[in-house]
């Protein structure tokens, strides 16, 4: 990479500051455990996230796997217990069920798993990931601050995250439930004998509501309360906009499936008849509820992934990002439009005149989100276009998101959706807009801040040939699912009829080659913090806050307290902190003056 | 550029019993007032995220009423308003006591301060005795309860089950932060007795006040949704 | 790794079984072919197919035009060391206008097409053919307007193991017809969890309640010049537990003569024992075998087996510690009220079934043939049980 200079390190990285950096031990692993588990530095605590939540991931994602197995060839789960016994010794059939002859036990299994893989990703993986990890770590240092506004609170989140992801997994560990991750009553209140697995499950969401309702909320304060002398609301990188729009929604809708998830614990256990029909509820009351939050959190989910791509794209095309306000206001006005749509879910099972006005209120998302894509593919123009792991990720999110978001229009349409409904197209549409979208983009920001956080450097080429595993696989994988749905394939089906089965086999075959690639990726930094080369303060000619700090940052993440005096993305005007004009040009003043 | 120096930060361990004239603000803010914004700033929007969840007790009161209009008129009709306009008298007090209390921490009238927590914290006890003793228990053992464990023999509507569901579950969420509200109320009363807060340093006082505010305004709107609506 | 077919659609049904994957029209373009494979079989359904095609048009263009430039781009922009970027505005309000005018206005139109075709669907014409589709775990009964139910049923999902065996899937298809060209409504509702009935040709699904009516109107197709029927795929679309994805039915287009035949020849009256075992094949042997091996629910057959007596004249144990000898009157009031006794061991899992005077003895007399303690079969009383059932039904209306 063009952008580690040993100069950088002789000039800064090797300078002695009083201040050890915030990874260093505190002498003693008992100490450092301590030390870590009580600590309320928002860094440390970023990292715990960064950890657990990618530690969800690949739970989620080895479900996964074992879906699409379980789909190349119906029924096979008990082939993947023989194979898991034969490779690791483990016998997972007693874990699965009891008889493998039994269809009946096969597709319990297969309703395990697809209910595991949803309640892990979405609520110990999605809803979590960039925020808590990414945001916890970065927006006091994007802000210029030393901490979040309430660091103990902030270990609090942390603490309630880690209980009710215990919830959860005590549920998986003894059986998982069948519910799937949107608990739909009436099913969810009287499936299931032996029921305590499904009150923790439900337990468990309940629980890492609040977890994400206090990380919001911290959030919102510390953007009010704490950016540096100099920054005003048209200086905050557009990474903290999009956490502020995120956290609005974590406070205001995280509430509600709060009440909904207590009252469908009430439902399960007291049987008070508000959901369930037997007992003169509705269950449409449910979904309503239910998807009040749901629908927002989706964008809880991609804000901060779009977020993280206006700061990368700026950041290695050395640009100015286009239209500022526009990416600003936009991100409220998803924030803003995400509560009113949440009727979309249901087109089958509301009436005509809600329909119509939720389906019309549907294509108003389309708006802001088209007016970010046009602003980032417009940033491009005339740049200087580095093409490292972070901006492969940043175009690979560009395209993979404009196919997620194109394709939720034909769902938007009443006449279409209800024929795409609950199908395989449904499927593949969410898969681009979360996968694509908040984990391509998300593993593009974890490679982009990485020297950042741990101070070392990746291994490029691996980064590089890894993102084109998952990028080509991930295609293969859902593009095809497109054509499944078209066809009628529905949904949370453990078997299929004869006619979609080639269409499932490419797609078992393309997950493997995304598994492929994550394991890539693993290598990349399992090596990188073990042999990789010591990362310069400002690797790419970033000029927010957060590269004038060290790399890794000290305690109090800087040495004074930063003043903002040019705009995040000057790129044009600013010779970046830490990094010399002979690497980063600027071009002829008087032009630019002229052209602004 | 300012600069911070180092020996202002305040030390790791702050000395135990200290009271308010010694107060330092937390190291990562600038100055107390900031600090003191945006601990109140919190706690609004905390609120606003208990408005919200109230919001789906009500939502389920709503919707369960239009379906089931006859049983909630029939519920409605076996609460004593008498109880209930006693409770939202002295959740009123209590509110108000609670007001005089953060006053008195900004004027450093510390007596008066722990007066009115210890009032207060009467008020939470009396609502709470007379929610079980009048309310909870005699319709508890007279089978008037939520869902399945419903047995009143002289219902007159099938649905009278679900309307005792949505009551306890109203009435018992909001217990629940009555309870909590306490609870914060007596750590602030014994701080209070510790001489913790004053003119420079009574956020915990406003906040905690703050709840209790929402604790009374919640009731106020379950008072007449549940006892008064005919 | 073995490449056999995964669930193969059984040769054994009434007839064979063409679910009509080739019926696109010629004219239709080669991704139309892709999404759909086969005809949408009513005027909506076709409408709805353009609309698709529209937006996928349309995104298309508007895909590639940004695919396109952000390559070219990527290219032509790409940092060359010591060279700066070139200098270009950071925002132009024109141009942001015109790209957010362009979208919306395109949204607008997509969400009238929209509407248009979802509203065809929800008016019933007066001289509609009512269907009355009930939803139950894990299956459908179709109810003509005389009361007749289908009696045909498939094997969907027999499956070859790994091992090259086969396993019968006990869930049947059930396969019902409609008339050609003729406008039908459907009129929906479950008896337990929700539901949904899609039927994908027609591009259309909607959900079953338990506790309201729902349902959709359509318009079937002509059959191909040629051909005797074609056959259509219905799936359940949400998702209702172990066998949601064996929940499926075939819907068969035949002429309106062939419909009226089927009707009063083929569905209507037999003999007791066959409409039982219809009954049984249709609904109740998802959960219920006659083997001997317990399912979901106690096996019919009567015996003595492991878990203990079964079967109709052997003793059964309720989860309350009582016990009875099984005769008509407790497998009728087992129907029709299955939560009121919950055998041990089970949880009740069972929804009611309304079934007609004639199928419940149907039901009862094929038990019999199942079980050695059969015995005769008394016709008066098992009538006799049935209207004491009702009677028990009216008792619970006032006291519940």
């Amino acid at each position: 990479m063009t952008t580690i200079d040993s100069q950088h390190d002789l000039a800064h990285g090797g300078h002695d500051h009083h201040e050890g950096s915030y990874l260093t031990s505190r002498g003693s692993i008992i100490a450092d455990i301590v030390n870590w588990a009580t600590t309320v530095d928002h860094k440390k605590i970023g990292v715990m996230y960064l950890f657990a939540v990618l530690f969800m991931f690949f739970l989620g994602g080895v479900a996964a796997l074992a879906l699409r197995i379980e789909l190349l060839d119906p029924p096979r789960l008990q082939v993947l217990a023989d194979g898991t016994q034969a490779i690791t010794g483990l016998n997972i059939t007693p874990a699965l069920g009891a008889d493998p002859e039994d269809l009946a036990q096969n597709n319990l299994y297969y309703n395990r798993l697809f209910s595991a893989h949803g309640v892990i990703m979405t609520f110990m993986f999605l809803v979590p990931s960039i925020p808590a990890s990414l945001g916890n770590f970065f927006l006091p240092l994007l802000l210029g601050a030393k901490d979040v506004a309430f660091p103990r609170l902030n270990l609090l989140s942390w603490y309630i995250y880690i209980a009710g992801s215990i919830f959860g997994l005590a549920s998986l560990l003894f059986g998982g439930v069948d519910t799937g991750w949107t608990f739909y009553t009436p099913y969810s209140t009287t499936t299931d004998a032996e029921h305590w697995r499904t009150l923790s499950m439900i337990m468990a969401a309940f629980v890492l509501g609040f977890s994400s309702i206090l990380t919001g909320l911290n959030f919102i304060v510390t953007v009010h309360k704490l950016r540096a002398p100099g920054m005003g609301w048209f200086d905050m990188p557009l990474f903290v906009w999009a956490v502020y729009a995120t956290s609005i929604i974590q406070v205001l809708a995280t509430p509600v499936i709060g009440v909904t998830l207590l009252l469908l614990l009430i439902e399960r256990v007291l049987k008070v008849g508000i959901f369930d029909p037997g007992m003169g509820g509705d269950p449409v009351l449910y979904q309503h509820f239910f998807w009040f939050y749901s629908h927002p959190v989706v964008y809880v989910m991609i804000l901060p992934a779009m977020g993280v791509i206006s700061e990368m794209l700026s950041v290695h095309a050395r640009k100015p990002i286009f239209g500022y306000r526009a990416i600003a206001f936009s991100s409220i006005g998803i924030a803003a439009v995400s509560f009113m749509v949440w009727g979309h879910h249901m087109f089958t099972s509301m009436g005509e005149l809600a329909a119509t006005l939720f389906s019309a209120l549907t294509f108003l998302v389309a708006i802001p989100t088209a007016i970010k894509v046009f602003n980032w593919i417009a940033t491009l123009y005339k740049g200087s276009i580095a093409i490292n792991t972070p901006m492969l990720y940043t175009l690979g999110f560009l395209f993979l998101f404009s196919i997620g978001g194109l394709t939720g229009l034909p769902l938007g349409a009443l006449a279409t959706d209800l024929h795409l409904h609950d199908s395989y197209f449904v499927v593949a549409h969410f898969h681009y807009v979360m996968m694509g979208g908040t984990v391509i983009a998300f593993v593009g920001a974890i490679h982009h801040y990485w020297p950042k956080m741990f101070g070392r450097m990746y291994d490029e080429r691996w980064a590089q040939a890894s993102f084109w595993l998952v990028f080509i696989g991930f295609n293969v994988t859902f593009f095809t699912q497109f054509f499944l749905g078209t066809q009628g394939m529905p949904r949370r089906y453990a078997g299929y009829a004869d006619e979609f089965q080639l269409l499932h086999q490419i797609s078992t075959y393309g997950s493997w080659l995304i598994g492929l690639g994550f394991l890539g990726h693993l290598l990349t930094f399992v090596t990188s913090l073990v042999v990789g080369p010591k990362a310069p303060p400002n690797p790419w000619g970033g000029l927010t806050l957060e590269w004038e700090a060290e790399s890794p940052p000290v305690e109090h993440n800087f040495h004074q307290e930063p003043v903002v005096r040019h705009g995040p993305y000057d790129f044009d005007r600013v010779v970046p902190p830490h990094c010399d004009e002979k690497d980063f040009p600027l071009p002829d003043q008087d032009e630019v003056a002229r052209v602004h | 550029m300012t600069t911070i120096d180092p020996q202002a930060e305040p030390a790791l361990a702050k000395p135990k019993g200290m009271r308010w004239e010694s107060y330092v603000h937390g190291h990562h803010w600038r100055n107390a007032d900031d600090e003191f914004d945006a601990a109140k700033l919190g706690m609004w929007l905390f609120l606003s995220t208990e408005v919200l969840l109230f919001a789906g007790v009500f939502v389920s009161y709503a919707i369960m009423r239009m379906k089931y209009p006859e049983a909630f008129i029939n519920g409605s009709g076996y609460l004593d308003v008498k109880w209930g306009l006693t409770n939202t008298f002295v959740l009123l007090a209590s509110s108000f006591t609670v007001a005089w209390a953060v006053r008195a921490a900004q004027l450093n009238q510390r007596k008066v301060l722990i007066a009115n927590l210890i009032f207060t914290l009467l008020c939470a006890v009396a609502f709470f005795g007379i929610k079980l003793i009048f309310e909870y228990i005699p319709k508890w053992s007279e089978g008037k309860r939520p869902g399945e464990w419903f047995s009143y023999p002289y219902a007159h509507d099938p649905h009278e089950h679900i309307w005792w569901g949505i009551y306890y579950i109203a009435t018992g969420i909001h217990a629940l932060h009555v309870l909590i509200g306490a609870g914060l109320l007596t750590w602030v009363l014994v701080r209070s007795g510790m001489g913790k807060y004053g003119p420079k340093n009574y956020a915990m006082v406003e906040t905690s006040g703050l709840y209790w505010h929402l604790v009374d305004l919640v009731w106020i709107f379950l008072f007449p949704l549940l006892y008064l609506i005919h | 790794m073995s490449f056999v077919t995964p669930i193969t659609l059984a040769q054994e049904g009434p007839a064979p079984i063409d679910l009509g994957r080739d019926q696109i029209s010629e004219s239709s373009g080669i991704w139309e072919r892709a999404f759909f494979g086969s005809q949408g079989f009513d005027s909506a359904a076709q409408a709805s197919d353009g609309l698709y095609m529209l937006i996928f048009w349309f995104s298309t263009f508007f895909f590639v035009l940004l695919m396109v430039l952000m390559v070219y781009w990527v290219i032509k922009y790409r940092r060359r060391p010591g060279v700066p970027a070139p200098v270009s505005p950071s925002h132009n309000t024109l141009l942001e206008v015109f790209w957010t005018i362009v979208p919306s206005s395109s949204l607008l139109v997509m969400f009238f097409l929209g509407f248009w075709t979802y509203m065809e669907r929800q008016v019933a014409s007066s001289d509609a053919l009512q269907l009355e589709v009930q939803g139950y775990t894990w299956g459908w009964t179709i109810t003509y307007p005389d009361g007749t139910q289908p009696t045909w049923s498939t094997k969907y999902a027999s499956r070859q193991n790994p091992d090259g065996s086969v396993t019968e899937s006990t869930q049947p298809t059930p396969i019902f017809v409609v008339p050609e060209n003729t406008n039908i409504r459907l009129r929906m509702i479950s008896s337990d969890v929700i539901h949904s009935f899609w039927i994908p040709d027609l591009r259309m699904k909607m959900d079953l309640m338990p506790n309201r009516y729902t349902g959709y109107t359509f318009r079937s197709p002509d059959l191909p010049s040629g051909e005797d029927f074609s056959d259509h795929w219905v799936f359940c679309a949400e998702y209702c537990g172990n066998y949601h994805s064996e929940m499926a039915a075939i819907m068969r287009v035949v002429s309106a003569a062939e419909y009226r035949r089927i009707l009063t020849e083929e569905f209507g009256e037999k003999p007791y024992v066959e409409t039982g075992e219809i009954v049984w094949r249709n609904q109740c042997a998802i959960c219920h075998s006659v083997d001997g091996k317990n399912g979901t629910g106690p096996t019919w057959a009567g015996g003595v087996f492991p878990e203990g007596e079964r079967g109709l004249g052997y003793t059964v144990r309720f989860n309350d510690g009582s016990e009875l000898v099984r005769d008509e009157e407790y497998i009728i009031e087992s129907i029709q009220y299955p939560q009121r006794r919950i055998v041990e061991g089970n949880y009740g899992a069972m929804p009611a079934f309304q079934l007609s005077e004639r199928q419940l003895i149907g039901v009862v007399e094929y038990m019999k043939t199942i079980s050695d303690r059969g015995g005769e079969l008394r016709v008066e009383e098992a009538e006799a049980a049935i209207e004491e059932g009702a009677e028990a039904s009216e008792e619970d209306g006032s006291d519940g």
